[in-house]
């Protein structure tokens, strides 16, 4: 389970930043009271456009950087007091972590699932089951720096679950992704929910979100629009669907769409 | 945490030793460029002595006088010269002198031989003029050292005549007696001519080798991503910086031995580059023993420690590689500085310059080689340098918890 409450996050920008971004003050707040609570067995999904805060947001939950305001807490642990163990507990995939090309996909398990503090027995099982699932068996031994950049991507995705996570964060999981990956990637999201796994994933896509997600959360200029199923998202703006939603709350928050 | 180190240690290794290019570049590389750029500097310093050596200087003289000569084609300087009468063509000689063809003009006084004989009517000395050109070597010799050698046997037989004995030109004999008269230690000999630029290449080697890997280890993972992918895993931040600097080390310290396997490697060619005394330059004539060269490697190690500390926390600063240069080459002058200070210093090394970081180091390999270093203050250098690793480390790890350094995005 993961419970964010009030989490508020300000950068501070340098001044070369202020004066690429034309900015007058040199704080940004990326993400300003967020609350949410992603529960077990349980999708859920940040939707926004590029630059809303969904990647500030997963990140504070990943420990990779700390909330400003507010509190985070993943498995009942705190993101800044007990780091160590709420990383124990997560999987965090996003497109700027990446593997060590140098390294063959089997090399690469080991070396996580050992970082992870796993048995060699377990590793074994764990990478046996996952290159099977996502086929990444026959390249095991090639180095990454070989493989399709589809490959390299469901390899990231099998070595970031390596240590059985109880969370999953996903930061945009099928950009980049060809259709028959980007299935196989939400039909396992669906296979980790069955088994209980708490999976936060953030996308712009809304036909990821609408079909994968239990509930979602519309996240704009930082701050959280609206938060709730499919169904109460449609209710609560009177809509057909999640895109005419997603822009009806756009044009009473941000304006107009040009 | 031990077994999340031993994890990192061996990945940053492996990473090096499956790469078949960094392994070149890093370990044999250096051992086999060494070997050839000392020996054939070594054999082309030879060479010029030789050529020096073999040289007979071509030497004119204008207006010389007959004892002058008559000593000139003495056996003692009938082969280490060639004389020539100058006739009066004293201007086609200076330039043949300007391009290197002739080595040295003599010109004596018209009436040297009248001054000489009637000395006591005159009140100045007959003058002597010499042409050479300072730009050619074999010139400079025969001015300064062949000539030199030539005016004072001169001098001494017109002295002789003068007091009508030849002995009585000289008033001691040095050194006649046949025995050695050079009482050397030869160890210190050899260590003496060790110390100038051994010292300076340890420390360029263990600094250099790390400083490619260095830099791609961290600045390039971070470059890269995968820097960000390590922080994710429940190891503590600094095991992750000790496991990086523990397995730089190792490469930059195999890289530094490297490259002292190409200077033995190169020994028998390239004496000349080393030779500041008279010892014998070979590292058996520097006979160490298993205390010095415990010394030396504990000495080595922990300097390693600091060098790749510096490299590590200048890289994990760095955006990227490219960055991680900028910030790293700089330091690595200050580094050679600083060994070239010790270079040109022949001085004993004080207790307290061994507690100063790096140039202490420097200072206490000098001392190992000048036979000269006191084991308290090898020690203390050890010390100091280990406490210094460990204040990288930890800076390293308050970086790596730094999200604006770490994730600048």
């Amino acid at each position: 389970m993961v419970d964010v409450k009030g989490l508020k996050k300000v950068y501070k920008l340098s001044k070369k930043q202020m004066a690429k971004d034309n900015r007058k003050t040199n704080k940004l707040v990326a993400a300003n009271d967020i609350d949410f609570e992603a529960k077990d067995g349980e999708i859920f999904g940040l939707l926004g456009p590029n630059g809303a805060g969904k990647t500030t947001i997963l990140r504070c939950i990943s420990t990779l950087i700390k909330p400003t305001e507010g509190s985070v807490k993943v498995a009942q642990y705190d993101v800044v007091n007990d780091s160590f163990e709420v990383r124990k507990r997560i999987a965090f995939l996003t497109n700027e972590l990446k593997l060590d090309e140098n390294f063959t996909p089997k090399y690469t398990m080991e070396y996580f699932g050992k970082l992870y503090g796993m048995s060699k027995e377990d590793i074994n099982k764990r990478r046996e089951e996952l290159f099977a699932y996502f086929g990444v068996d026959s390249y095991q031994d090639m180095k990454i720096a070989e493989l399709s950049q589809g490959m390299k991507q469901k390899l990231s995705i099998v070595v970031s679950l390596v240590h059985n996570p109880e969370v999953i964060i996903f930061d945009e999981p099928t950009n980049g992704l060809d259709v028959i990956t980007a299935k196989a990637v939400t039909d396992y999201l669906e296979k980790l929910r069955q088994l209980g796994k708490t999976i936060i994933i953030s996308t712009h896509i809304m036909s990821v979100a609408e079909r994968l997600c239990d509930r979602i959360a519309i996240i704009l200029n930082g701050e959280i629009c609206i938060n709730g199923t499919l169904k109460e998202i449609k209710e609560s703006t009177n809509t057909g669907n999640l895109e005419d939603a997603f822009f009806k709350l756009y044009q009473d928050k941000v304006g107009a769409i040009i | 945490m031990s077994n999340d180190l031993l994890t990192i240690v061996k990945k940053e290794l492996k990473r090096v030793f499956d790469d078949k290019r960094l392994v070149f570049t890093a370990i044999i590389l250096p051992a086999l460029a060494i070997a050839v750029i000392y020996s054939i500097m070594g054999m082309m310093i030879d060479n010029m002595v030789d050529t020096m050596q073999q040289h007979v200087p071509i030497v004119y003289v204008e207006n010389a006088p007959e004892e002058f000569l008559r000593l000139a084609k003495t056996p003692a300087y009938l082969t280490s010269m060639e004389l020539n009468d100058a006739n009066g063509d004293l201007e086609s000689i200076k330039s043949q002198i300007y391009s290197g063809e002739v080595d040295l003009l003599i010109v004596f006084e018209d009436d040297t031989e009248v001054m000489i004989s009637n000395y006591q009517d005159y009140d100045r000395l007959p003058n002597i003029t010499t042409f050479y050109n300072s730009s050619e070597d074999n010139s400079s010799t025969a001015r300064f050292r062949l000539f030199p050698n030539l005016l004072e046997q001169y001098e001494k037989m017109i002295i002789g005549y003068r007091l009508g004995n030849a002995q009585y030109a000289s008033v001691f004999a040095v050194d006649r007696i046949e025995e050695t008269h050079d009482i050397v230690d030869e160890q210190k000999a050899a260590g003496r001519s060790f110390s100038t630029l051994f010292p300076v290449l340890i420390t360029i080697f263990l600094f250099s080798g790390g400083m490619g890997i260095g830099m791609d280890t961290i600045a390039g993972e971070k470059e890269r991503g995968t820097m960000a992918t390590l922080l994710i895993t429940p190891v503590k931040r600094e095991t992750i910086a000790f496991g990086k600097i523990i397995g730089l080390g190792i490469i930059s310290f195999i890289s530094a031995i490297s490259s002292f396997i190409g200077i033995v490697a190169s020994l028998p060619f390239s004496k000349a580059l080393f030779a500041t005394g008279s010892g014998d330059v070979s590292l058996g004539a520097l006979g160490f023993g298993v205390s010095e060269f415990a010394l030396l490697l504990a000495l080595m190690v922990t300097m390693v420690g600091v060098f790749v500390g510096f490299i590590s926390l200048l890289s994990v600063f760095a955006k990227n590689v490219k960055e991680a240069g900028t910030y790293v080459t700089p330091l690595f002058m200050i580094i050679m500085v600083l060994g070239f200070m010790n270079m040109f210093n022949m001085n004993s090394v004080e207790l307290s310059t061994y507690a100063i970081p790096i140039y202490g180091s420097v200072a206490a390999l000098r001392a190992m080689f000048m036979f000269e270093a006191s084991t308290v203050g090898i020690l203390i250098t050890c010390l100091v340098n280990i406490v210094l690793t460990g204040v990288l480390v930890v800076l390293i790890k308050n970086m790596f918890n730094n999200e604006k350094i770490m994730f600048s995005a």
